[in-house]
This record gives C-alpha cells, structure tokens and sequence, in this order.
C-alpha cells in the first residue's frame, strides 16, 4: 500500500456548544492517545480563554494512528477549526488542509448559521463530509428529524451516518471507520516540488514561529530552502515533524499528504501568513496553492492603558501578541481625552474582545478601550479618497461629496416564530432584506444586507435575546455602500470628549445620542460638582443629561476597629478613582467607554 | 511623665441581634459569668505592661455591656484599677439598652464606678425601631433615660441613626427634636451603612428604600442645625456635645492616642502595635491569656502609615489638623505633604485653614471619604 492511502485529513465542523471539542477528546481518547486520566478536559482548546468562551480562536491539529476494522493502521490527522465568524478566513484554509469533514449537528438543536456556513465553505473546497449527530443521550434528542435536516438542507445522504454520544462516548468507533472509509486519502505527487499549505502558526520564544502545514506535494525535510510564495520570504528549515496529542515529535521529513510542522528560526508570524504556500527556493512549484487572502481588520478601536505610564508594557504587549496573530494591526494613536495609545485593527468584535482580554489578563495591564468603528470611505470635494477608522479622523460634513460605509451579506437562521422579531431587528439596523428560505416547518434561513457598522454594536446580544438564544448569524463582506453618516460627538463639562464620538446613521443620531447620554450618565459618578453631558452632530446639541453634583458621601461612623476598615474602604476607594480617567476636570471609570455600547434597545 | 491609655471592654453578648448592626455579638448568656472570668484574666496579664500608663478612659461596649450584672461590671473595673493605674479623673462609659436597665442595676453601674452612660435610641419612632429589630420603644427608652437621671448619672450620650430604610424628613426632624428635649450630653448620630453580612445587607429590597445621596444631604445639615441650636456644638463628623462634655474615649481614636481593648473583636493601638482579636467567644474563653492564639490582625504601622492614619482621623474632627503637632509627632512637613493635594478642596472650600492648621467644613465633612482618598497615601 502507497502510504498516502493510509492517511487521513480531517476537521469538524460544528456549531458553538455543538459538541466539537468533546467529539475531538473522544476521538483521541479511542484511539489511544490519550488515556482518559491523563487527558485535560478538551484537549484541542489550550488557551484559557477559549476554554472559559467555549470556542476555539486558533486552529489546532494532532495526528493520531488507529487500527481501522480492515486490520490496517492508519494516521488521522484532525485539524481543528476556529468556530466564529470573525475567523472565516481561517477556517477556508484549515479546510483546504483536509480532504473530508466531520459535520457535528446537536441532535437536539439541528443545523445553524455557523454550521450552515463552514458546510458550504466545505463543500466549496471539495471535501467529503461524514455527518454526525451528538448529544443522542440526550431525552430530547431527534436523530431522525436532524438527519432529516442534513439531507433537506445540505443535500448530503445522511440516512446511515453515525449517532453518537461524544459525552458518553456511544458510538464513537463509528466515525473512526466512517474517517477510513469515506474520507478521500490525499493524493500528492511525491517527487513534484514541494507544495504545502500553511494552516496555521505559532510564536515559540525557543523555536522562532512553528508553522502547521498540510503538505500537497514533494516534502521538506531538516535543510530544506524554503519559500513563502505570498510574502516571498526564505529560511532554512530546522526542524520538521508531528502535532501529537502530547506535543510537537519531530520527525525525519514530511512528505505529500502529511500533516506536520516546520520550524526554521522564523522571527514573525507576518512571514507565515494562513493561506500561503510554502515551496523549494532551489525548486519552487509551478503555481501557489489558491485562495491565499491577507487577513484584514475590519473593525477597528483605540485601546489607551488606564495609566498612561504604561504606554510602552502595552506597546510591548501588542508587539508580542503579534508575533502570534498576524491579522492583528496596530498604530499609535494620541486621543485628547485618554492621552497616548494604539489603533488597533481586527478580523471583528469577538477578535477585538479576545486581544483585549489576553492584554489585560497575560500581561496584566488596565485597559480604556474606546468604542468599535469600521472602515468609512470618504470622497472629499476635491476628488480625494480616503479611509477613515478613526471616528475622530472624520471630516466635517462640508468636505465630503461622498460618504459610504462597509456592507455585509448576513445569513440568520432561526426559528420561524423569532423571524417577526429578527426581521424588524434588521430593518431597526437598516438591514435590505434580500430573501429567505424555510429550512424546515421550524427553522427558516434570512438573508439581508446589513451594514457592518450595525452588527458591531450589540447586534448579537440583541439577536439572542429575540429569539431566546436560538438565532444565529453569519456574515461576510460586501464592499460599500452610499451613506447618510454623521459623526456624533460626545461632550462632557461643555468639552468635546474625542474618544467618545463616533460615526452614525443620520436618521439614527438623535435616538443614538439620546442613549448615549443616559448611558453616560448611569456610568459617571458624581463629581464635586456639577457634569453635562452633552450629545451634539454639526455643533447642534442633540441630547442633554446631567450628573449632579456630589453632596454626600456614607458617613460611616469610626470607633477604634473601624479604623482598619476605613483605612481599608479609602484604599479601595483610591484603587477606583486610580482606574479613572481624566476627561478635562471629569473622572470617569474606564468602563464607560464600552458600557455606551451596550445600548441594548430591550 | 505617664502615657495616657484609653481601655475598650468588648461585651459581645445581645438579647438579639439588630437587623442592620454587625459589632460581633451572640446571644447565648449561658456564659456570662465565664466570660466575665476570662476578660479578668486577660486584663491581669497585662500587669507587665501597664508600667508607665495612666488610664484616663475606660469605655464598655458591645453587644450590650448592659446585659451584664453590676457584679460583674464591679470585677471587671476592679481588675482594671487592680492591673493599671487609673486617673481619679477617669471616664468610664457603659453602653447601654432601653430595656435592659432597671433602677437597681443602674444604682448598681454607677456604684462600680461608671460616669458615663451611651443609651441606644436609634429612632423616636416605634415603626423605625421596629423595623431597626431593637428590643426597645420610644416609651421604653424615655423610661431608662429618666431613671439613669434619678440614679444619678450626670453625663448621658444618645446614639441616633438617619438614612434608614423609608425614614423621611420628618420623621427624623422628630426623632432630633425629641432626644434634644431630653436634653442629653452628648449626641452621636450616624448614618446607616448596609454591611453585607446583616439581615439589612441581604435583604436586596432595603437598598432601595435607603434615602437617596440628595435626601440624606438634607437630612444630615438639618439635623446638624437642630442640634447646633439647641447646644450641641458638632467636634466630630457624626458627634455632638454640649460644651466640655465631648467624648474623652473616643477622642482618642481621632487623635490616634494609644488604646487597649480587651475581649473578642476588639482592637488595640499600644506600644506601637495595631491588633485585633478574633470574633470567637468560646476562643477567647479557652485562650483568654495566649493573645497568640487570639489575634486576628496584627501589625506595626510605619511612621508613614500612623502619619496618614493621623491625617485620616484627625480630618474628622471639628477643629482639624493641627501641623504643629503633626510636625511634633511624625517629624513630617504637614503643607509640604499635602498643600498641593489640598488646593483643589481649598479653592470649593471643602478644607478650611484655621490658625492650627486645616479642617473640613461641613460640606466637605459631607464628602470626606471622597477628600481622604484623594489626599492620602497609605
């Protein structure tokens, strides 16, 4: 047997909460990886965060071998997927990596948005797909109706594929031999010049950055000269070898088909972009892998350290997560109200939230973010185009002969009796309404034009909470579109506060300024004096709230013991107001620059 | 020349508990009299260190110091003038509840030696009490007023509260008025304040009903203006006395004096050390004389930290900061510290300069916690 043929490249595919991650451990535990003992609860997830948020931000991979039922032994290689839209491109690549898929479907929840989506990104990259549904130990399981489901929607046979319990572990060998026996082996000329797809990478500060490929064609080996095609940079190669599920284990070379990892004391994961191919400089193939795309930001937000001392530890953090995440941007940035920061760009909100988090939590810095805005493109008078992130940046309304904002093609699955609440949502946030199409009696599948500047401000929260948690959406991007946009700004103490404005819809700037106020003035504490709080589009105010003044703090009384705990309370205190930032003479908390955001309009 | 000490006596035992008060107390008095022998002990072993102080201010609280017979009271301030040198110009004060004092027990408090008594009133208003759970009316308290008078004491405290749950303007105009009339010493009037761990603090509807932060400024300034009136000149944040009648013992901690507390809970600064002792009844009977097994907290402030201690007390009081004294005590430079920081308060008249030093005005008393935590550093 050719070795090729007793490989198999594989992901899953799987809805949030769907079960992946579990199905994943099972996989590894039956065959043998893993003993159960040893195993951490989901292996694949190893960051903190995607563990706590439940999804998976980086693809993974681990190669395993199993004893298939034919007696042969076979090498599984499972490359995970990131499971969010902000991560689309991501997942097309790791993909492309694989010959076939695991398509996960809660057999109590059946198919949704996300799913919906990767399936097609499947299906578009020619990959077999093995249904399976999870969670049958579950009482309101409907395995038929879900399968049903598959064939109606998907339009692939599902009348035989497994039913499994990845919890309980039911079933499991099923989608083993289902992997050996459906899925493709790759089929890669071995002696062509090499051809590798790049699927993910990583910063090791001992390795340099440690690249996930999938090789296509010829292989690599210790010494091998290679070559981006996308980014043109060369190295030597340093190592090469296997994820298993305990760890990098180098091997001799990769060959055609392999799943594996090269490392060649690479500095930056900007010279190993997702998507890329990697060849031979001395013999380069004839034509890049296709589909390459630079990731780019598409929202964008300053982020400010609470202490402005900082501003290096965050310039040095960002530089560091960069190293790891090559579709984070950024720049610095002066904001009157928040003093030095950074611009910074990314794939989208949960993205945004993610690199936020781990600067607070790994490298234990405090953070004023300022609120999301996308990319506006602004034609001025005199024929100038430009593109504006920075709602500060943007011109007064007598500069510009065209305005326009990002739009996005969204496809919301949900329960038929949410899809009165959903589509006033949509048209609330000036979706177009395009079509749609019943999935099943139960579930239909709406599709709109929505602006992007729409979908980052709480748009998700709103749509769980229309339709119970049960819609779900996804997106991509559709160019631009002519727009009404203002820009809407915010004043505090009669002090335009530069940091706090941004760029609205104008039909919606009066409803928009008018919570903003009232969420602004939730937020601020009382000063010792009076604060207004203005919202204001052109010059002309818009909406007007007040903070009144502080007359009164707890007078506690303070005996001997109580001594300690004042002492305790001022500390704390002072804790506090060292988070606030200073807007001109008013302190606010550093939560407010979010907390406007949150306008939820329930 | 001697130090001055003031002594705290923890009484941690209560007929029941108040829903918004958490001063450590339990209500079994099945070991009263063992309490009583284990608070002897432990003043007994400060024999070796009492050398070199005399005590000016003796202070029994709780709970309900009242609870205890006068017997009991009699050994305990026994051992104390037994242990210490005690002032024959001393203040003793007793806590005391309206309805828990008789004409016999009384006789019996000031025959031990106590001078001064603080009454629990709280509120003159049935509903407020009732709802504060004190053990006591309005009827009940005029009645323990007026007999401790007949028993002789000269020198009487009221303790009132305002910012409770659904009290109004009114209401708490009355409850002034009412305990002015009685025409007690002193006045000690707090806010309340929810603390997490009391049937107040978990009740989730009581924060609502609280009178909001513009009620209670209202509330506080007028009821500073009845007292004012009436002869009461404010000398602390949330304390009232008529001329020379201010509150030796509590001074004390305003001051950041030593002093030296003695039973469960109670908090001590001597000889330099800051301690405290486990809210534990039944430890301290076990342990009374091993304060190893009793401490709670135990630290030694710097010179820097008793400094902003100081500074953080001192603020409290009426007539201020004094800098020389500052300068006299942590060899600091009071305006070189905190001119700076001060100014802005200045400039609204939050702080006051006066001929000693700097004071809060009574707006800024208002706002005090906010001032301290800007000015100090711990």
């Amino acid at each position: 047997m050719k070795r090729q043929e007793k490989i198999r490249n594989f992901s899953i595919i799987a809805h949030i909460d769907h079960g992946k991650s579990t199905l994943a451990d099972r996989l590894l535990e039956a065959t043998k990886s893993v003993s159960t003992r040893e195993m951490e609860e989901q292996l694949l997830d190893n960051m903190d965060i995607e563990r706590e948020r439940g999804i998976t931000i980086k693809a993974r991979a681990v190669k395993v071998s199993y004893e298939a039922s034919d007696g042969e032994i076979y090498d599984l290689n499972l490359i995970d997927t990131p499971g969010h839209v902000d991560f689309n491109y991501e997942v097309s690549r790791s993909l492309s990596a694989c010959e076939g898929a695991l398509l996960v479907v809660d057999a109590t929840q059946g198919i949704e948005a996300q799913t919906l989506a990767n399936t097609y990104l499947a299906l578009e990259n020619d990959l077999e797909i093995i249904p399976v549904v999870n969670k049958i130990d579950l009482p309101s399981a409907d395995i038929d109706g879900v399968r049903h489901e598959i064939e109606e929607v998907i339009g692939i046979p599902a009348e035989d594929c497994p039913a499994v319990s990845a919890k309980t572990g039911l079933n499991i060998g099923d989608v083993l031999e289902k992997i050996v026996t459906d899925i493709p082996a790759p089929s890669g000329d071995e002696d062509a010049p090499l051809k590798a797809l790049i699927f993910d990478s990583y910063y090791d500060s001992y390795r340099g950055v440690v690249v996930y490929v999938r090789v296509v064609d010829g292989s690599v080996r210790e010494g091998t000269k290679i070559k981006m095609m996308n980014t043109g940079a060369e190295f030597d190669v340093v190592e090469v070898g296997y994820m298993s599920a305990f760890g990098l284990l180098p091997a001799k070379e990769l060959c055609a088909g392999e799943v594996g990892y090269i490392t060649a004391s690479i500095k930056s994961v900007a010279d190993t972009r997702v998507g890329d191919t990697v060849t031979e400089v001395e013999r380069e193939t004839d034509e890049a892998l296709p589909g390459f795309k630079e990731a780019l930001p598409m929202v964008f937000a300053g982020i400010y350290p609470a202490d402005g001392a900082k501003y290096p530890d965050l310039r040095d953090a960002l530089e560091k997560l960069r190293l790891n995440d090559a579709a984070l941007t950024f720049e610095p940035e002066t904001s009157i109200a928040l003093g030095f920061g950074f611009r910074c760009g990314f794939l989208g909100l949960l993205h945004m939230e993610i690199i936020a988090e781990r600067l607070e939590r790994e490298f234990n810095l405090d953070l004023v973010t300022t609120a999301p805005s996308v990319i506006y493109k602004v034609t001025y008078k005199n024929g100038e185009v430009k593109y504006i992130d920075n709602p500060a940046n943007y011109p007064s309304p007598d500069e510009i002969s065209l305005a326009e904002e990002p739009i996005v093609k969204g496809n919301i699955i949900t329960p038929t009796e949410y899809m009165g609440g959903i589509m006033e949502l949509c048209k609330e946030r000036r979706g177009i309404f395009i079509d749609m199409k019943y999935l099943d009696k139960t579930r239909v599948e709406l599709h709109y034009i929505l602006p992007l500047n729409e979908i980052i401000y709480d748009f998700f929260d709103a749509l769980k909470s229309r339709s119970k948690g049960y819609a779900s959406l996804d997106y991509e991007l559709d160019g631009y579109r002519e727009s009404k946009l203002v820009k809407l700004e915010i004043l505090l103490n009669l002090e335009i506060v530069d940091a706090l404005s941004f760029i609205v819809h104008a039909d919606k700037a009066y409803a928009r300024g008018r919570k903003i106020a009232e969420a602004l003035k939730e937020n601020i504490p009382r000063q010792l004096f009076e604060v207004p709080i203005q919202a204001a589009v052109g010059g002309r105010v818009i909406a007007r709230e007040t903070v009144k003044a502080m007359r009164k703090d707890v007078l506690a009384k303070c005996y001997g013991g109580d001594i300690t705990r004042k002492k305790k309370l001022l500390e704390k205190q002072k804790e506090g107001k060292k988070k606030m930032r200073k807007l001109g003479s008013v302190e606010v908390p550093p939560e407010t620059f979010m907390a406007v955001l949150k306008l939820d309009d329930e | 020349m001697e130090k001055r000490l003031g002594i705290y006596i923890h009484v941690p035992f209560c007929i029941r508990k108040c829903a918004y008060c958490d001063f450590y107390s339990i209500t079994d008095f099945s070991i009263l009299t063992a309490y009583t022998d284990a608070l002897i002990a432990q003043i007994r072993a400060f024999r070796p260190l009492a050398r070199g102080y005399l005590v000016d201010s003796i202070f029994i609280g709780g709970g309900t110091p009242s609870v205890l017979p006068a017997r009991q009271i009699g050994r305990i301030l026994s051992a104390l003038r037994a242990t210490f040198r005690v002032s024959p110009s001393v203040e003793i004060t007793m806590e005391a509840n309206p309805g828990t004092l008789d004409a016999e027990n009384l006789a019996g408090y000031r025959e031990a030696g106590v001078n001064r008594l603080s009454l629990g009133l709280q509120s003159a208003d049935d509903g407020e009490l009732a709802r504060l759970s004190r053990i006591h009316t309005r009827r009940t308290f005029e009645e323990s007023f007026l007999l401790a008078r007949l028993e002789g004491f000269r020198n009487i405290n009221i303790d009132l509260m305002y910012a409770l749950p659904g009290q109004t303007e009114q209401r708490l105009a009355d409850t002034l008025s009412y305990a002015v009339a009685l025409g007690p010493e002193h006045i000690s009037f707090y806010g309340l304040k929810l603390e997490p761990e009391t049937p107040f603090g978990k009740d989730p509807t009581i924060a609502s009903q609280i009178p909001d932060e513009d009620e209670q400024y209202v509330m506080y300034l007028s009821s500073v203006h009845t007292m004012e009136s009436a002869g009461y000149t404010q000398y602390e944040i949330s304390n009232f006395a008529k001329d020379g009648m201010e509150c030796r013992h509590n001074l004390k901690y305003w001051h950041l004096d030593e002093y030296l507390g003695f039973g469960p809970a109670a908090y001590s600064f001597f000889d330099g050390k800051m301690f405290s002792y486990a809210r534990d009844v039944e430890r301290f009977i076990m342990n009374a004389t091993d304060l190893r097994l009793l401490f709670d907290e135990y630290t030694v402030p710097s010179e820097k930290e008793l400094a902003a201690e100081y500074v953080m007390v001192g603020f409290r009081l009426r007539r201020g900061i004094d800098v020389a004294d500052y300068a006299a005590r942590f060899g600091d430079d009071f305006d070189a510290r905190y001119a700076k920081k001060m100014k802005p308060f200045i400039d609204r008249r939050y702080i006051v300069k006066t001929p000693e030093g700097y004071r809060l005005s009574l707006q800024g008393m208002l706002v005090s916690n906010y001032i301290l935590s800007e000015i100090l550093e711990f």
